[in-house]
C-alpha cells in the first residue's frame, strides 16, 4: 500500500474522530474539523466552478470554436456581481430578472404537466376494472398497489388531505370527519417518513464506522486505535483545563 | 423525581453509546439474515436486464459525500449490472461536491469490468444549473457537454456515436440525495424527451417519490442502503450494502426499544401524577 | 433612469417568462433553437450564482477575523483549508486523477472532504435516537398512529424485522405504496399549485422580493 493512502487513512480517521467528539461535548477538536470541512468544501467548489464554467463552458467554446454568443450570458453573469458595488447594485436586478423570468417560464408548464395533471390522472381511476369478457371486476388485494380497493383508499387519502389543508371552508359537520380522516393519513405518512429517516441516518453511521473498522487494520498502521487513544487523551486534557479555569461554585 | 422520571431525563450520551455499539457489533460480527427484494427495486433490475446490448444507459450520480454510504453502493451495483450487460454507459452528476466520487466510482467499476473510457463508457462530469443542464442535454448533448471529464471532445467519442440528445438514451437512472435529482430529471427531462426513467435515492427522500412511482413517471425505485442491498442480492454480488444490513437491523430495533421505553416511562409518570392529583383532591 | 432600475427588470421577467412558457407548447425548430441557446446560457449564469454564495461566506469570516470575535482563529483554519484547496486544485487543473493516478487535489477530496462531510451527517444518527427517546410519545391518538406507523416501517425495512414478523414487510409496502403515496400526492399537488401561482405572480410583477435591495 502506498504512503499516500496510509497517510490519507490516518488523516481521514483523525478528522472523523474529531467530529465524533461532538457527541461528548462541543470542543476545539470538533470546531477545528468543522471549519476545515467548510474551507475545503468551498475551495473544492471554487476549483470545480472555475474548471467547468470558465474553462469548459466559456473559454473553450468561445476562443477555440468562436462561439461569441456566449458573451451574452457572460455579461448577464457579470451583472449579477454588481451586487457588491453599492452604486451599481441595481444593475444586478436585470440579471436576476432574466434568470427568474426564464426559470418561471420553463417551470410553469412542466410543473403543471408533471406534478398536477399526471398526479390527478393517476388518482382519478375507474373504481372497478373491465375484464376481457366484458364483465366488471373488483380487485381486493391490498398487496397489489394497482388493485381497485387500493385505488379507492388512495382517492380517499388524496381528497381528505387536500381538504384538511383547505382552510376556506370551516371544518365542521361532515367536513370535520373528512379533515380528521386527512389527519390520520398524514400521521401515517409522517410515521413512514420518520422510519425512513431513521433508516437513512443509521446508514450514514454504518458507512463511517465501516471506514473506521477498515482503517483499524494492520496495513493502515492501526490508525483508528492510535488516533482514538490520542483523541480521548486530548479530550481529557481539555476537560481538566476547563475545570481548572472554571470559577469555584 | 421517581424512577420513571429519572429514566426520561437520562444523559443522552448513554443513548449515543447504545446506538454506537448497536452499529459497531453487527459490523464486526455479521449474522447475514436473508434480504427480501421489493417490487420497486426488481423493476429497475428487470428493465436493465431487458435492454439490448449496446443500448445507452445514463447514470446521474446526484449526491454528495454526505449520502455516500447509501448511494455509492447503489451506484456500484448498477454500474456492474450495466457493464455486464454490455450497455454503453454515460456517467454524470448534477451535484458539484459529488464530482470526484462519481468520477471515481464510474472509472473504478469500469476498470473492474474491463471497460475502456471513451469506447464503452464516458464520464461527463458536473455542470451548473441542474434543470438547464437537463434541458440542454435534451436539446443537444454535445452542447451541454462539449468535452468529457478528461477533456476529450464528446463529438469524437465512439461511446456517444448516434447519441445526439436525451431522446437517444434508452434508460436514465438518477441516484438522488435531494430534489435536484429524480424529480428534476422527470420534470425537465422525461416529460419532454420521453426516455425511460428509474430512480435510486436516500431513505430521507424515498417516501416522497412514491407518488411518481405509482403514476409510472419513474419505473422503479431503489431506496436507501436497504435498496442497494436488494440490488446487490439481485446481481449476485454482495458488497457494502448487504454487509451493513445487520447493523441496520440492530439500530432499528434499538430505536424501537427506545421509543417503547420512553412511552412506558411516560405512562408511568402520567399515572403517578394523576394519582398524586387525586390524593390532593 | 427609473425605467432602467424599476420597470426594465419587471419587463424582462414578464417577456422571458411568457416566451419560455409558450415555448413548451410550440416546439417549432426556431423556438427549440432558442431553448437550446438559453439553457446553455443558464448553465454559465449558474456558475456566477455560485460565486455570489461563496463571496458572502468569505466576507462573514473576514469580518470575524478583523473584529477578533470569539473563535476567530477557526476562521483562519477555514481560510487555510479553502486557499490550500484552491491553489492545489488549480495546479492540478481541477482533476482528482490524471492517467489513473490520484492527484493531491484528489487526495484532499478523498481523505478530507469525503470523511468530513460524511461524519458531519452521520452524527445525526445519534441525535435522531436521542430525539426519539425524548419526544416520541403517544400524547394523543394521532401521535399514537404516527408512532405505530413508524415502528411498523422501521421493522418492515430491515431483515431482522421481516424475519421475526414476516408480514411487517408487506404492511410496510402497503403503507408506502398506498397510504404514504396518497398523502405525498396531495402535498405534491398542493405545493405545485402554489409554485405555479408564485411563478405567475413573479412574471406579472406582483411578487418582487427576488429583485432584492440596492439603491433605487
Amino acid at each position: 500500500m502506498s504512503f499516500e493512502v496510509i497517510l490519507g487513512a490516518w488523516v481521514a480517521t483523525g478528522l472523523t474522530l474529531f467530529i465524533l467528539t461532538f457527541l461528548y461535548q462541543d470542543n476545539p477538536l470538533f470546531k477545528l474539523a468543522e471549519h476545515l470541512y467548510v474551507g475545503v468544501s468551498v475551495g473544492y467548489a471554487i476549483v470545480k466552478t472555475y474548471d467547468t464554467v470558465v474553462i469548459r463552458l466559456i473559454y473553450e467554446p468561445m476562443v477555440m470554436q468562436g462561439d461569441w454568443w456566449l458573451l451574452i450570458p457572460l455579461a448577464i453573469g457579470a451583472l449579477m456581481l454588481t451586487r457588491y458595488v453599492p452604486k451599481a447594485a441595481w444593475m444586478s436586478r436585470i440579471a436576476f430578472a432574466f434568470v427568474v423570468g426564464v426559470g418561471s417560464g420553463l417551470a410553469i408548464p412542466r410543473v403543471i404537466s408533471s406534478y398536477i395533471l399526471k398526479q390527478i390522472e393517476d388518482t382519478v381511476r375507474p373504481l372497478a376494472s373491465l375484464a376481457t369478457d366484458g364483465s366488471t371486476t373488483f380487485t381486493y388485494s391490498l398487496l397489489n398497489p394497482a388493485s381497485n380497493l387500493n385505488a379507492i383508499v388512495l382517492l380517499i387519502g388524496v381528497v381528505s388531505v387536500l381538504f384538511y389543508f383547505f382552510f376556506s371552508v370551516e371544518h365542521t359537520g361532515p367536513g370535520k370527519a373528512v379533515a380528521r380522516t386527512g389527519i390520520i393519513f398524514l400521521m401515517i405518512a409522517f410515521g413512514a417518513a420518520f422510519g425512513y429517516t431513521v433508516m437513512a441516518r443509521m446508514s450514514l453511521l454504518i458507512g463511517r464506522l465501516t471506514d473506521l473498522i477498515e482503517y483499524a487494520q494492520p496495513q493502515y498502521g492501526r490508525a483508528t486505535w492510535w488516533l482514538l487513544a490520542a483523541t480521548i487523551a486530548t479530550l481529557i486534557v481539555f476537560h481538566a483545563r476547563r475545570k481548572g479555569t472554571e470559577p469555584p461554585q | 423525581m421517581n424512577f420513571a422520571e429519572r429514566m426520561l431525563h437520562i444523559d443522552r450520551r448513554i443513548i449515543f453509546l447504545m446506538i454506537g455499539l448497536c452499529t459497531l457489533i453487527p459490523l464486526l460480527y455479521p449474522v447475514g439474515l436473508a434480504i427480501k427484494v421489493s417490487p420497486e427495486v426488481k423493476s429497475v433490475y428487470d428493465y436493465i436486464e431487458a435492454l439490448p446490448e449496446g443500448s445507452v444507459f445514463l447514470l446521474s450520480l446526484d449526491f454528495d459525500p454526505a449520502s455516500k454510504p447509501e448511494l455509492y453502493p447503489q451506484a456500484v451495483a448498477l454500474l456492474h449490472h450495466a457493464f455486464k450487460k454490455n450497455l454503453r454507459v454515460i456517467g454524470m452528476t448534477l451535484w458539484l461536491p459529488g464530482t470526484g466520487m462519481a468520477s471515481e466510482v464510474v472509472s473504478r467499476v469500469a476498470r473492474e469490468e474491463g471497460k475502456v473510457s471513451g469506447k464503452d463508457y464516458v464520464f461527463l462530469g458536473w455542470s451548473p444549473g441542474a434543470s438547464s443542464v437537463i434541458i440542454n442535454m435534451g436539446q443537444d448533448l454535445y452542447k451541454a457537454f462539449p468535452t468529457d471529464y478528461n477533456n476529450q471532445p464528446t463529438t469524437e467519442l465512439p461511446v456517444l456515436k448516434g447519441v445526439q440528445s436525451l431522446r437517444d438514451v434508452a434508460y436514465v437512472i438518477s441516484l438522488a440525495a435531494g430534489s435536484t435529482g429524480i424529480e428534476t430529471w422527470y420534470v425537465f427531462g422525461k416529460d419532454k424527451y420521453k426516455f425511460e426513467l428509474g430512480g435510486g435515492c436516500t431513505g430521507v427522500i424515498a417516501p416522497g417519490l412514491y407518488p411518481l412511482l405509482r403514476s409510472g413517471q419513474i419505473n422503479g425505485l431503489i431506496g436507501g442502503l436497504r435498496g442497494a442491498a436488494e440490488y446487490e442480492v439481485l446481481i449476485g454480488r454482495k458488497g457494502n450494502a448487504v454487509a451493513g444490513m445487520d447493523a441496520q437491523s440492530a439500530t432499528h430495533f434499538a430505536i424501537i426499544l427506545l421509543v417503547i421505553l420512553c412511552n412506558v416511562f411516560y405512562l408511568l409518570t402520567r399515572t403517578s401524577k394523576n394519582r398524586a392529583e387525586q390524593s390532593l383532591r | 433612469m427609473t425605467f432602467l432600475r424599476r420597470q426594465l427588470p419587471l419587463l424582462i421577467t414578464l417577456v422571458t417568462g411568457l416566451l419560455f412558457a409558450a415555448q413548451y407548447y410550440i416546439p417549432h425548430p426556431s423556438s427549440e433553437l432558442m431553448l437550446t441557446s438559453v439553457s446553455k446560457w443558464l448553465q454559465i449564469i449558474g456558475g456566477f450564482a455560485l460565486i455570489l454564495g461563496v463571496t458572502s461566506l468569505f466576507r462573514i469570516h473576514a469580518v470575524k477575523i478583523r473584529r477578533k470575535e470569539p473563535g476567530w482563529g477557526y476562521s483562519f483554519v477555514l481560510y487555510a483549508g479553502m486557499i490550500g484547496t484552491i491553489v492545489i486544485g488549480l495546479w492540478h487543473g481541477g482533476k482528482e486523477t490524471t492517467d489513473g493516478i490520484t492527484t493531491t487535489f484528489g487526495w484532499i477530496y478523498t481523505f478530507m472532504m469525503v470523511p468530513l462531510q460524511g461524519t458531519m451527517f452521520a452524527i445525526l444518527a445519534f441525535f435522531i435516537a436521542s430525539a426519539a427517546y425524548r419526544s416520541f410519545r403517544a400524547r394523543s391518538r394521532e401521535a399514537a398512529v404516527l408512532l405505530i406507523a413508524a415502528i411498523i416501517v422501521m421493522m418492515g425495512r430491515v431483515p431482522l424485522g421481516e424475519h421475526l414478523i414476516p408480514i411487517s414487510g408487506d404492511i410496510t409496502q402497503w403503507i408506502l405504496n398506498v397510504l404514504n403515496a396518497s398523502v405525498r400526492r396531495a402535498i405534491l399537488i398542493g405545493v405545485s399549485l402554489g409554485a405555479v401561482a408564485l411563478s405567475l405572480k413573479i412574471m406579472f410583477g406582483v411578487e418582487r422580493a427576488y429583485l432584492g435591495g440596492g439603491k433605487e
